[in-house]
């Protein structure tokens, strides 16, 4: 299914570069689509919608403001990479609730409002569509915060309005474990979707104009939301099920029915949610996804450092033992494409999921960035498409967010 | 001793001269004119934690407590520092949560009365809200237990709006001792230090009301901001640990502080405070208990109050008039100056005097201060202007620490 899925996305590929080709007066040479991409690729916004820098922050020895010689991201980096808007997660381990998880997830806002302060000539601190547009006009890279993982708010409407006051501006409805008042796509369903109180969460989010994000989220908790929601949703880190039967990924059902209410997939690098051969490999070794997060938590506990070591570690491992196949970063073209194809340009965006997976080959950090950019455009991508899907995309959903709240805080 | 007695005799004999001149209905038009153009700040108001009980609305006038919006509007009173406070032996992440609650709970209030409140975090704003026509929302919060030994939290707080700190509530915390507890700090600890040079980084005032002498005078000597007393008064008329010495008025007032007289009956009226005996404390709890639910704040105050004057009617506690609150801050204006003396009633959160049951009584404070021979410019002082003042302070502070930002 899978296969034969993704020989029917590689067919409709070819006949979408032949069409685009055909479209352009004279075939362009592989420099000029070199230079054009990166002039495109550097002028526009390119907005990543989940990166777990956030718990580096809380490492010694890392420094946003220096090149670091491991990770995916920071500002030397980004700015090489021209990713000049970014979601920093705020996420802790789903089995955490209640003060505590509101405790840590405010140490975590907080670390962001820090370092963005520290930083202040390269990074604003921002909450619009609007504001994002303005740091990109003063050369600035636009800090914007995502809770990942509705536990946070410790199931406490009160707690995620204030929340949206310090400045987050999407929330993941769950993360790997179900919450309160949500079921997750990788724990076993108790609240057949979203709860009662879970949809007035939604509602709530529409109000104060955070985006419902509905990564994580079990098929029907998604459905609900959607339900609910009065404002477009956002996937802000998930990739294609029809390339990858991934449960953190979405089926093309979902696709549509999100685009169909204006929402955006974002798509995940992750190597387990764009690659078949690698995810199969993956869980026979490893048991899944949350298992082997398991696995690194209890031999880490809360040292990230000490995670992302362990998981790198085994990965290189089990890569020179054959027993994991590679991956190129072309899967995650792939993935836009197949997106693309299903719901058109205006419903896919970018959600690397950078400090917080493993990345694909050719796609080691966020310096690669320009590449996707180019090969869009050699795939035929007008300009107008490929920056709406770097950026555009979403700051239409925060636009459209924004109104929804808007409106609602006037009735 | 002596001089105690004394000044309680004083008191009482005064008040009985002035509440035979002024009452409630009896405003004159020179006070009702400067009162109600004057911007009146209030920098202690427990409201908050009625906001929580479900059934409380600010909105429309209530028959309890001393605090909505149309009592405010009807009181002249411009400006309220809703204060955000759980009791000090809830600590942790319990109390940041809790603390977060109600600062949204205030916020929601804000959000629901966008035509009569503004939430306000400078003095800037507290003029603007007066220019709209609108009451000026601030926040305080009540206790540094509610920040769990963390500066992020202060800092959240800070982004959220919350605009003072007290440095502690009736208990000691990680970092500072209270005036109400058993010193086991000596003041301020070395974290207690850097808590207080992050307020002033953050511009969030710093309240001493409720912290041991000794942690007063720490704070005194770490804050590059003038500090302040939100609610307190003076402990040469009523000795209570929760008011301030002469010396300390003095003190403040050289780093261009303020106190804000508390009108609570237990801290303006040394009579009250020595009849008012534990015996008679259990009592009141034990007849609050019989209507509330353990941990309903919001009711517990509001029964208190009635309880309390039950108790005053049964002769079980003296009847202390509104003329105090004149009183002490007559003597805090002989001690301290006339740039150092504020309003922070308490409301919602004490015991109020005859007279000053509720915000619609603020007018007769003007009356009488101008019968007392106040001029006008020293009455608007102490209504608001001294409170912005140290706002204007605290804000220039936190520009110049963070590099003229």
């Amino acid at each position: 299914m899978t296969r034969f899925s993704r020989r029917f996305a590689t067919c409709l590929c070819l006949c979408a570069v032949l069409l685009a080709g055909s479209r352009l007066s004279a075939p362009a040479s592989a420099d000029d689509v070199a230079e054009r991409a990166k002039k495109l690729h550097f002028s526009s916004i390119v907005l990543d919608t989940h990166d777990d820098t956030t718990q580096r922050f809380f490492a010694k020895g890392y420094d946003i403001a220096k090149r670091n010689p491991d990770g995916h991201v920071d500002i030397p980096r980004m700015i090489d990479g021209g990713m000049n808007a970014i979601f920093f997660s705020i996420w802790i381990d789903g089995r955490i609730m209640g003060p505590p998880a509101v405790q840590k997830a405010l140490d975590q806002i907080d670390a962001v409002h820090e370092n963005v302060r520290k930083n202040s000539r390269d990074m604003v601190l921002c909450r619009t569509a609007a504001e994002v547009r303005e740091a990109h006009k003063q050369g600035k890279i636009a800090a914007l915060i995502g809770v990942e993982g509705g536990h946070m708010i410790g199931n406490d409407i009160h707690v995620l309005r204030m929340f949206g006051d310090l400045g987050v501006r999407y929330m993941t409805l769950s993360h790997f474990y179900n919450d309160e008042w949500a079921d997750s796509s990788t724990d076993k369903p108790v609240h057949n979707g979203l709860t009662d109180f879970g949809k007035d969460i939604v509602r709530e989010m529409n109000r104060q104009g955070i985006m419902v994000d509905i990564s994580h989220v079990s098929d029907k908790t998604f459905y609900d939301a959607l339900e609910v929601s009065k404002a477009p949703l956002i996937a802000s880190h998930s990739s294609c099920r029809a390339l990858c039967n991934h449960p953190r990924d979405m089926s093309d059902d979902m696709i549509k029915a999100l685009a169909g209410k204006g929402g955006v997939i974002q798509i995940n690098y992750e190597r387990s949610f764009i690659d078949q051969a690698y995810k199969d490999a993956s869980d026979k070794l490893t048991g899944g996804v949350v298992a082997q997060f398991d696995l690194f938590k209890k031999e880490c506990g809360d040292d990230q450092e000490c995670f992302g070591r362990k998981m790198a570690e085994k990965q290189k491992q089990a890569m020179e033992e054959g027993k994991l196949p590679h991956v190129s970063w072309e899967r995650i073209i792939d993935h836009i494409d197949h997106a693309v194809k299903l719901v058109g340009a205006d419903h896919v965006g970018l959600g690397s999921d950078f400090d917080g997976a493993d990345m694909p080959e050719g796609m080691e950090d966020c310096t690669k960035l320009p590449k996707i950019t180019e090969a869009l455009m050699r795939k035929g991508y007008s300009d107008e498409n490929i920056r709406k899907i770097l950026g555009g995309n979403t700051l239409r959903v925060m636009e459209q967010t924004e109104k929804v709240s808007r409106e609602l805080q006037a009735q | 001793m002596l001089r105690t007695f004394l000044t309680a005799g004083i008191l009482i004999s005064a008040g009985a001269f002035l509440a035979a001149i002024v009452t409630a209905d009896d405003i004159s038009a020179r006070a009702r004119k400067l009162h109600f153009s004057s911007i009146v700040v209030d920098t202690h108001d427990d409201t908050t934690q009625r906001l929580l009980d479900g059934k409380f609305d600010l909105g429309v006038r209530n028959d309890t407590g001393s605090i909505d919006i149309p009592r405010m509007k009807e009181g002249g009173l411009g400006a309220i520092f809703f204060s955000i406070w759980i009791p000090s032996k809830v600590t942790g992440p319990e109390a940041v949560h809790r603390a977060m609650t109600q600062i949204d709970a205030v916020r929601e209030q804000v959000r629901k009365h966008p035509k009569d409140l503004l939430l306000a975090t400078t003095a800037a704003e507290v003029r603007e809200a007066r220019k709209q026509g609108k009451i000026a929302a601030l926040m305080g919060v009540e206790g540094g237990h509610m920040i769990n030994s963390n500066l992020g939290v202060l800092r959240s707080f800070a982004a959220l709006g919350v605009r003072y700190m007290t440095i502690t509530h009736s208990g000691n915390d990680e970092w500072a001792d209270s005036s109400t507890d058993k010193a086991v700090h000596n003041g301020l600890t070395e974290f207690g230090k850097d808590v207080v040079r992050e307020m002033n980084r953050l511009g969030v005032m710093v309240d001493i009301s409720h912290v041991s002498d000794k942690t007063f005078y720490d704070v005194l000597e770490t804050s590059k901001a003038p500090p302040f007393a939100s609610h307190s008064s003076c402990r040469a008329i009523c000795d209570a640990p929760r008011n301030m010495t002469d010396q300390m008025m003095k003190d403040l007032a050289a780093k261009g502080g303020v106190v804000q007289i508390n009108y609570h009956v237990g801290f303006l009226n040394q009579e009250y405070r020595q009849r008012a005996t534990p015996e008679i404390a259990i009592q009141l709890r034990e007849e609050v208990q019989k209507h509330c639910a353990g941990d309903d704040e919001g009711c517990q105050l509001i029964e208190g109050e009635r309880v309390t004057r039950e108790f005053v009617a049964q002769g079980k506690l003296p009847k202390v008039e509104y003329t105090a609150i004149i009183e002490h801050i007559d003597h805090a204006v002989k001690v301290a100056g006339i740039d150092h003396v504020g309003l922070g009633s308490d409301f919602d959160g004490a015991n109020m005097p005859f007279g000053m049951e509720d915000a619609t009584k603020l007018p007769k404070i003007t009356e009488a201060l101008l019968q007392k021979g106040y001029s006008e410019g020293d009455v608007r002082k102490i209504l608001g202007e001294n409170t912005l003042r140290v706002m204007t302070e605290v804000e220039r502070v936190s520009r110049e620490l963070n590099g003229g930002k």
